[in-house]
């Protein structure tokens, strides 16, 4: 039987906008915040300093409210509500320290940690784990299971560059909306239902992407391992220094972890501006080549030589190639701002009017529209800008050069029948030809800024002193402007990047940047 | 006649030189103008590395440059890259006679920081008392031995290291070493006392008491002892009290302050015991303070076996607490806390705290600042020996340079406090 009635009374008309409409005021833990519309309770929590627990929320990532790790109560609703998914309204009154979600939090907890191996001994993700973290700061108790946990596979081959735990997974998600959001390709997924949910790939599928790597980094737990760094280097033994990526023209902004002058991994930090939160797995490789092939100590004629010897050989070389007019410069579109800015200056003093750029041949391949680029060249950007800022003309015909000073140890042109001073911090290249190579930093080693393709120019700070008798470039540079008599006078990279910002035009007015200190991982809380 | 000549040729060959009789007025006068000598850092009867830049008018100090320093090991600066239960060991090292005393101290200041002082385990700070009290008699007999061996009493100095030496194997079966224990932990001890504890120290004590009145017979009516001793390094109320002087020699000064009566902590309520006031303020009486301290620490340990309660050594909180090793195998909860309390250290809100204790010199202090990690911001020791220290120079100037030996004793400057 059908009941005709009065239907049901239309929803009351909503309120009158509030004048100021782009954002709301609510109350957490009573304490008022105003956000912008549309911005989640955890973030919003995160304006007031209050941290409320997740594990499958990354602000990067789209919401699934999946871990249920961070609900929250919010007054006038029955349930409680996961507070990444829940947008702040108007007037909103949120507690996240009552009992109710208190009590609802920890249950989840346990319910996560319930399969979890006890693996933190030899887990690569202990220090920094993120179940670690929330466990201890926002649980604490004692287990209370008395039956044997699931047993999934330990060591399942993803892909080139990750290795899962099936059991130390706890199914957050945050890998799999990582390959669709910032690889675009759904590589992974999971499988299977209840207790024997596993992440996997298709059948006959890995996990391939050129971003396969920042699944690592979001992964709260263990479960995935980067190939590169499992079982090398404890995590929280680690120091962290923040610098820019050297692997192209993108510049993503990463931390370089480092223990006793060595680097261990590179792993992405946040600017909305250039990387958001992610990078390539390419530019994560790049530390690797902090230790190869690279020049310690200066050469001359192909024989170990102390500093003086070399910048005085290689000064006399100048002078006398200068006296014939066939001295040239090759500045490098792998080296610093600073470094090319010296090294462009001292161009002018000497007189000359054309430079030379060494750089990488671009990979068309690479570009994908996301954060790879073809360009590999880590400071393209720069140099042409500090080359039309001192009026230098760049140029590829060696014509007439009888001697070169190059920057770096990349250079396309043909260099038979001339000789090179090279400033280098690699031999190899044009590097093992020279008449006279000058140790110089490389780009860990280095205090200074690049600029990226889209103009920003970015602070790199040195994680550890230069490698054997090397001396940042800039400083090499200087040493053979004196020994040349030019009037050079910079004593820190600082007066150099001030000194270069008053020339280029585009640069003008932007602040040095203090001398970051490198952050102990140990201490710096688990940041999961 | 010839006994005499033989007497005097002996004279001339040992000193090489005429008998003082012999000499003429003029070689007789010293020269008038003052002399500087070093005395230490290193000296057999200095207390530690210190050196002592004396000015000296013949036999008499006119100015004495106190430079301690030597034996700096940057405690302070160290306990910032170390967890708040790293610190132990630091601490061990302060005043390496009594580390127990140093351990309680730190963890006394971070516990108030946590809000935990009064949760501690009656056990806990019944054992906490014991071994304190043991480390301060351990602190004592080494003070007075050491300094009695300086004035020639060396039979004092071996009585006294043989009794000492029983109170250290007593705590060595407690922690498991000799000297730097690391015994107690932030919310108790590391572990309880071994079995059959209480009667053991209960027998030893009878057996240190019996030194002590060995010793009391050797040195209390000793001419030579109280002739060096008495009036000597003089410090009155006032100037005890305007320095900062506190502990045996603060009392020797008649100053009536002892932190465990003055501001109780722990269990010293519970217990009965005196704090034995000095009147003259001299090295005499600092000996004889030190003396009464040790029947009073016996006498708190006495009551000590009497009453402490069984239970738990350690608080049940979490936060500080290590899960039982077999949890820490078996299940991931215990494995996690397991790990962020070794790896990470103990989360201690921000905040500071200042605690003080009755050390074995007096009043020992830590403060310690928070910002929320698992290691201090800053920590920071007041460490009665170099308040002590600084009145060395007064002390010694006027006296004999041989009187600085017995002050220098009776102040009990322990270097690794000192210099923290």
């Amino acid at each position: 039987m059908t009941v005709v009635g009065t239907p049901p009374a239309p929803p009351a008309a909503p309120p009158p906008l509030a004048p100021n409409t782009t954002t709301v005021t609510l109350t957490i833990d009573g304490q008022p915040v105003t956000v912008p519309k549309g911005t989640n309770v955890l973030e919003a929590a995160k304006e007031l300093g209050i941290d409320i627990p997740a594990f499958c929320y990354h602000p990067g990532l789209p919401i699934v409210a999946q871990c249920r790790q961070c609900l929250v109560a919010v007054e006038k609703n029955p349930k409680l509500q996961p507070s990444c998914q829940q947008v702040c309204g108007e007037g909103m009154v949120v507690h996240t320290q009552d009992k109710q979600s208190t009590l609802a939090r920890k249950q989840m907890l346990e319910f996560t940690l319930l399969n979890h191996p006890i693996d933190c001994p030899i887990c690569d993700k202990a220090g920094e784990c993120t179940l670690q973290k929330l466990y201890f700061e926002a649980d604490n108790e004692d287990s209370r299971v008395d039956v044997p946990k699931v047993e999934k596979a330990k060591v399942v081959d993803l892909g080139p560059t990750v290795v899962l735990d099936q059991e130390r997974c706890i199914l957050c998600s945050r890998c799999i909306r990582t390959c669709d959001v910032v690889a675009g390709e759904h590589q992974l997924e999971f499988a299977h239902r209840g207790e024997h949910e596993v992440l996997t790939t298709a059948p006959g599928a890995q996990l391939d992407n050129p971003y396969s790597l920042n699944t690592v980094d979001v992964c709260p737990v263990g479960a995935l391992t980067a190939k590169d760094f499992r079982f090398t280097m404890r995590a929280w033994e680690l120091e962290a220094t923040p610098t820019v990526c050297n692997g192209c023209a993108t510049g993503c902004n990463v931390e370089l972890h480092h223990k006793d002058e060595r680097a261990w991994r590179i792993v992405p930090r946040h600017n909305p501006a250039v990387n958001k939160y992610w990078m390539c797995d390419e530019g994560r490789f790049t530390y690797h080549d902090l230790r190869e092939q690279r020049l310690a100590g200066a050469i001359v004629d192909g024989l170990p030589a102390g500093w003086d010897r070399a910048i005085a050989y290689a000064a006399q070389r100048i002078t006398a190639a200068l006296k014939d007019n066939g001295l040239a410069v090759a500045l490098s579109a792998l080296a610093g701002n600073e470094d090319n800015f010296a090294l462009a200056q001292l161009a002018k003093s000497w007189g000359l009017t054309r430079v030379f750029v060494g750089a990488l041949a671009p990979i068309p391949s690479r570009a994908d529209g996301r954060l790879r680029v073809a360009d590999v060249n880590p400071n393209t950007a720069g140099v042409a800008e500090i080359c039309r800022a001192l009026g230098l003309e760049v140029t590829t015909d060696v014509t007439g050069v009888k001697c070169l000073v190059m920057l770096g140890d990349t250079l396309d042109v043909e260099v038979t029948g001339i000789e090179l001073i090279a400033i280098a911090a690699h031999e190899r290249g044009p590097v093992i030809k020279a008449k006279a190579a000058l140790p110089c930093a490389d780009w860990a080693e280095r205090a200074g800024t690049i600029t990226n393709n889209q103009g920003h120019v970015q602070r790199q700070h040195a994680a550890f002193p230069p490698l054997g008798h090397a001396i940042p470039a800039w400083e090499a540079v200087v040493r053979l402007a004196q020994a040349t008599s030019v009037k050079m006078s910079f004593t820190h990279v600082r007066e150099v990047f001030v000194e270069m910002t008053n020339t280029v035009p585009a640069w003008k007015g932007s602040p040095w940047v203090r001398e970051a200190r490198p952050l102990q991982l140990r201490f710096a809380g688990s940041r999961g | 006649m010839a006994a005499t000549r033989d007497i005097t040729s002996l004279k001339q060959l040992v000193l090489g030189r005429k008998d003082v009789q012999d000499l003429i007025d003029e070689e007789i006068e010293l020269p008038p103008d003052l002399m500087t000598i070093n005395m230490g850092p290193s000296h057999p009867a200095m207390h530690g590395t210190v050196r002592i830049v004396l000015t000296v008018d013949g036999e008499t100090i006119v100015k004495g440059d106190v430079q301690p320093g030597y034996l700096h090991r940057c405690f302070e600066k160290e306990s910032e890259y170390a967890t708040y239960t790293q610190v132990f060991p630091y601490t061990d090292r302060l005043n390496y006679v009594s580390p127990m005393l140093n351990n309680v101290g730190w963890a006394m200041a971070v516990e108030k920081l946590m809000g935990l002082t009064d949760q501690i385990p009656k056990r806990a700070e019944y054992i906490r008392v014991i071994v304190g009290e043991i480390s301060r008699i351990t602190d004592h007999l080494t003070c007075i031995g050491a300094s009695a061996m300086e004035l020639g009493a060396f039979a004092v100095f071996l009585f006294f290291l043989k009794a000492r030496e029983w109170l250290y194997e007593l705590l060595e079966k407690v922690s498991g070493a000799r000297l730097t224990h690391s015994y107690v932990r932030i919310g108790g001890v590391v572990k309880d006392l071994p079995e059959g504890f209480c009667d053991e120290l209960s027998y030893n004590l009878d057996q240190v008491a019996k030194v002590i009145v060995e010793v009391e017979g050797l040195l209390n009516a000793n001419k030579i002892f109280r002739d060096r001793m008495a009036g000597i390094g003089k410090l009155t109320r006032e100037e005890a009290i305007a320095t900062g002087c506190v502990g045996p020699i603060a009392r020797a000064a008649g100053v009536d302050y002892d932190v465990r009566k003055d501001y109780p902590y722990s269990v010293y309520p519970e217990l009965e015991f005196d704090v034995p006031v000095g009147t003259t303020g001299d090295c005499l009486d600092r000996y004889l303070i030190r003396m009464e301290e040790l029947k009073q620490s016996m006498r708190i340990l006495r009551q000590c076996i009497a009453q402490i309660p069984g239970g738990s050594v350690m608080v049940d909180d979490h936060r500080v607490a290590l899960p039982p090793k077999r949890d820490t195998y078996n299940t991931i909860e215990s494995m996690i806390r397991h790990f962020k309390h070794i790896v990470d250290g103990i989360r201690v809100p921000a905040g500071e705290a200042y605690t003080f204790i009755e050390g074995g010199n007096g009043e020992l202090g830590f403060y310690v600042a928070a910002d929320g990690t698992g290691r201090p911001y800053k920590a920071y020791v007041r460490s009665p020996s170099f308040v002590h220290l600084s009145t060395a120079e007064k002390l010694i100037t006027g006296h004999f340079i041989a009187d600085v030996v017995p002050i220098f004793g009776m102040i009990n400057m322990i270097g690794g406090e000192c210099d923290k």
